[in-house]
């Protein structure tokens, strides 16, 4: 992966967000072509450690989605992603990425639109400052 | 245990200049259990450089190792011996002795500090850590009731309040902060021990000449 | 041994017309360790499942990688077919080019397809297999709580074909069940149904019952939990599979809003229930009777359900005037919004106050006086007997024992009420329930409802012939496990306990049958000694590393 592909990396929770993107699917909702997904059982299984070493093999953005707050079934497993967005947030700054590239969302499972406007609000910001 | 942050990356950066090739070293004891010098730490910190010299134009190349204890020579000798014949600089993410340790098996090559060595303490809450012991080589826990008025004090008294202490039993300095003496004196007076209050400590030991420290065991 | 990868393409009865299949198969074919790439019209009928058994009993391969529909809807079919084919199922690397490529797109996809096909052909080189095995668990259940619930709870379980033991820490079962007079519009009282309820438990022999016992101590993990039971001077240890925590509720008046001194008639809601069950052996016929509610807690539903159905009962019984002070009364309870429309029509008086009303006593009688917030007035009553809210609590020991059992209490102290939408009678510890009110909230209906979902929950654990776990899926490494606890602290289920290896260090170990596969303890295992298989790190970085990948 080169950052100039533009490639978007989403860790998607098995109980919501991947259900979502196959919703979207279903419904032939068309999204950008440069997200990847990968499927997590929790949004709580991902680490620091995975979104950034996304960014150091070329990807341009990174989302993390999982359930709405109060409702994942493994209680803290998206508070935690939370926390750890915002560190990876803060981590990437420090190496002067910055620009809201990676993201936490949280959907539940029939939310297709928002699927949809998030991952196309994360492909023009991509775009957007490759541009500049 | 021994608790270590890690240090700004610009300075980590700054320390790195002029570099090309490294090896980043973490550790598995102390600074792996207070989220600061672990194997974890270790990939995050790599890919930071990484990404951070290639937006500069300048390919840092890093080697990762990670020893059981930074501390134990053998330990280091045998996890970094080969390693280290590649390299020119070691960043280590041990605590202060781990950095000295590699420094003293390793000497021509130059051993930078990716940490900074805090304090002595113990986990309050998950992912957070209190300095409990101030290792003045002179404990008083037995006449305070297991509380610590050298690290816990802000002002380090050894017998009583200050007298300046605020509503709620809150340090006159630091208002966040319980007055240890109020501590000291709820947990005698829980065990019927409140009589060794009466004890007059001299002010405690700290000059010069302790340091460094040095035990040595009787059957050494 | 060298990884061999069979891969399978799905065009989905060649509907998929925007990949360009024989492209990805000539591109995949080119890789290292792949035996093989079949173009399959429909991998879900017959005839594809045919040709892939046959192609996977010809090939000597280790790995089976499949693009096609979301794994939603296959990845449990391709499975099974795995397994039937002696190819440990943990082995199978699925990529979806359909619901999240061929359909999620415009124009061609193949591009993208076959970086989904890279992703998944990456993560199966570092696939592991994943044993099952049957485990032996116990299949006893103890029942902490001898009320109504416990015994409700036992009986169920008795006709379930499981055996239970009744913990109750009175000398006499039945809990509150007696200090309700009525339920008003149900014809069996409730003392009728605590003597029938406790006639079937004395007769049933499924059902050990200990009575003056207390759980001292819980360990252990669904299927083994080991529980020490104190009985005076005696303390047993037992081993149970599963736990019902059916521990009730107390009721208290509290001091600082209403005192109870000799002299003033201010009465609890069962004095009130005894003088109901006893009219003539009362000196004279109570005028005036209060009620007050809202002021120790605005939240429980208990004041307010006992409240109305005993203003009925005074109402049929006394032929009182009853006279009910309250702030926002709460009929969202199965059934009160009726009973109290009919305590209004017998002639039961409602009065709502902003203020908390002010209580006196004057000439032998009490005195309540509040503004009403409808008459715009100040109102006063004089009452022979006033009777007082309590405000609902959990019982003595419910912190220490949800400590002792790492399960979550709410800010009222009751437990796991934060979850009761995604458990509404499981705790996040598999194998342990609650029902009745120790939830902290009173609905007689609901809790007959959670009496059997807890109970049926507890069969589908424990009674089929062998419960069978995925071994060590979730897995620590001793060697490199520190001892720091965060992964004990951080479970959200529970699952994992210190353990003594081999005498030696204490390193942390995942129960197999309470995990439930979160992955937040690998996530967050500082020293990365834990590996989650078919979610390891190596996995998902493979996979992360595959995309934009050059030949």
């Amino acid at each position: 992966m080169n950052r100039e592909d533009n490639k978007i990396v989403a860790f998607c929770c098995e109980h919501s967000a991947y259900q979502v993107a196959d919703k979207a699917g279903r419904m032939r909702l068309h999204y950008p072509d440069n997200v990847r997904i990968i499927r997590v059982p929790c949004a709580g299984r991902v680490d620091v450690q995975h979104i950034l070493k996304a960014f150091e093999k070329g990807a341009a953005g990174v989302l993390v989605m999982g359930c709405q707050e109060g409702a994942c079934q493994h209680l803290t497993g998206n508070t935690r992603a939370k926390k750890r967005v915002k560190y990876a947030e803060d981590l990437l700054k420090e190496v002067g990425i910055d620009g809201g590239r990676v993201k936490m969302v949280n959907l539940a499972p029939d939310m297709a639109q928002r699927f949809i406007r998030e991952v196309k609000e994360m492909a023009e910001k991509i775009e957007g400052e490759m541009r500049r | 245990m021994i608790i270590a942050e890690r240090k700004p990356l610009e300075e980590i950066k700054s320390m790195l200049s002029g570099y090309k090739k490294i090896l980043l070293v973490g550790c598995r004891t102390c600074v792996t259990i207070c989220w600061a010098g672990g194997e974890k730490e270790v990939g995050i910190l790599s890919s930071q450089l990484k990404l951070a010299s290639s937006g500069e134009g300048n390919e840092l190349s890093i080697l990762e190792a990670t020893v059981e204890r930074q501390c134990e020579k053998e330990m280091v000798i045998e996890e970094l011996r080969d390693k280290v014949q590649e390299v020119e600089a070691i960043l280590s993410m041990g605590c202060g002795v781990g950095v000295q340790t590699i420094a003293e098996i390793f000497e021509e090559k130059p051993v930078f500090p990716a940490l900074n060595t805090t304090f002595i303490g113990m986990p309050e809450a998950e992912g957070v850590w209190v300095e409990k012991c101030g290792t003045c080589g002179d404990c008083m826990l037995y006449w305070t009731g297991g509380i610590c008025p050298v690290v816990r004090c802000a002002k380090g008294l050894l017998n009583g309040p200050c007298g300046g202490t605020r509503k709620g039993g809150k340090c006159e300095i630091d208002p966040e902060k319980d007055c240890a003496w109020v501590l000291i004196y709820r947990r005698l007076e829980k065990q019927g021990r409140l009589d060794l209050m009466r004890k007059y400590y001299e002010p405690k030991n700290y000059r010069a000449v302790k340091r460094p420290g040095r035990v040595e065991a009787a059957t050494a | 041994m060298q990884v061999r990868i069979g891969i399978f393409l799905c065009d989905c009865g060649e509907s998929l017309k925007n990949i360009d299949f024989s492209r990805i198969r000539g591109d995949l074919q080119r890789l290292e360790d792949i035996a093989f790439v079949d173009i399959s019209h429909n991998l879900c009928l017959e005839e594809g499942v045919k040709a892939m058994t046959s192609r996977i009993l010809a090939e000597n391969i280790n790995r089976v990688v499949i693009g096609a529909c979301s794994p939603e809807l296959c990845e449990h079919s391709f499975s099974r077919l795995l397994k039937g084919l002696r190819l440990n199922p943990s082995l199978l690397s699925l990529a979806n080019i359909r619901e999240q490529c061929s359909w999620a797109h415009e124009g061609d996809v193949t591009g993208k397809a076959l970086e989904l096909m890279r992703m998944a052909v990456n993560k199966a080189r570092f696939l592991q297999p994943v044993e099952k095995k049957d485990i032996p668990v116990n299949k006893e259940v103890l029942v902490v709580g001898g009320g109504f619930s416990g015994m409700r709870s036992a009986l169920e379980l008795s006709r379930l074909g499981l055996r239970t033991t009744l913990v109750e820490r009175e000398s006499v079962s039945g809990g509150k069940l007696g200090e309700f007079e009525s339920f008003h519009g149900i014809e069996t009282t409730p003392e009728e149904m605590l003597s029938s309820t406790r006639k079937a438990v004395k007769e049933n022999a499924d059902i050990k019952v200990l009575t003056s016992a207390e759980v001292t101590r819980v360990e252990g993990q669904v299927g083994d939990f080991t529980a020490s039971i104190g009985r005076g001077e005696e303390k047993v240890s037992q081993s149970f599979g599963a736990i019902i925590f059916a521990t009730g509720y107390m009721t208290k008046i509290l001091p600082q809003d209403f005192q109870l001194k000799p002299d003033v008639n201010i009465i609890s809601q069962r004095k009130l229930v005894e003088m109901l069950q006893a009219p003539g052996k009362l000196e004279r016929r109570p005028g005036t009777i209060g009620f007050v509610l809202d002021v120790s807690d605005e939240n429980s539903r208990l004041p307010i359900l006992s409240t109305l159905n005993n203003a009925l009962a005074v109402k049929e019984r006394l032929g009182s005037e009853v006279y009910v002070f309250c702030k926002s009364l709460k009929v969202d309870s199965e059934g009160v919004e009726k009973l109290y429309r009919e305590a209004r029509e017998r002639g039961v008086v409602f009065l709502k106050f902003e203020e908390k009303p002010r209580i006196s006593k004057e000439d032998g009688r009490v005195k309540v006086e509040a503004r009403d917030v409808l008459l715009g007035e100040e109102v006063t009553l004089l009452c022979d007997s006033l009777v007082a809210e309590e405000k609902v609590l959990p019982p003595e020991g419910t912190e220490a024992l949800s400590s002792l059992l790492n399960i979550g209490t709410d800010s009222a102290g009751f437990y796991q009420d934060e979850n009761v939408h995604l458990y509404p009678v499981a705790s996040e510890r598999k194998g342990i329930f609650f029902v009745g009110g120790c939830k902290g909230d009173l609905d007689f209906t609901r809790t007959l409802a959670d009496i059997s979902s807890a109970t049926m929950s507890i069969y589908k654990l424990l009674s089929p012939e062998k419960v069978i776990v995925e071994v060590e899926k979730v897995k620590v490494e001793p060697e490199k496990c520190r001892a720091c606890l965060t992964c004990v602290r951080v479970c959200p289920h529970g699952a994992i306990q210190m353990v003594r290896v081999d005498t030696e260090k204490e390193v942390a170990k995942i129960y197999d049958l309470a995990c439930d596969g979160c992955g937040i303890c690998a996530a967050i295992c500082p020293a990365k000694a834990i590996r989650f298989e078919g979610y390891a790190d190596e996995q998902i970085l493979a996979e992360v590393e595959a995309i934009g990948e050059s030949l």
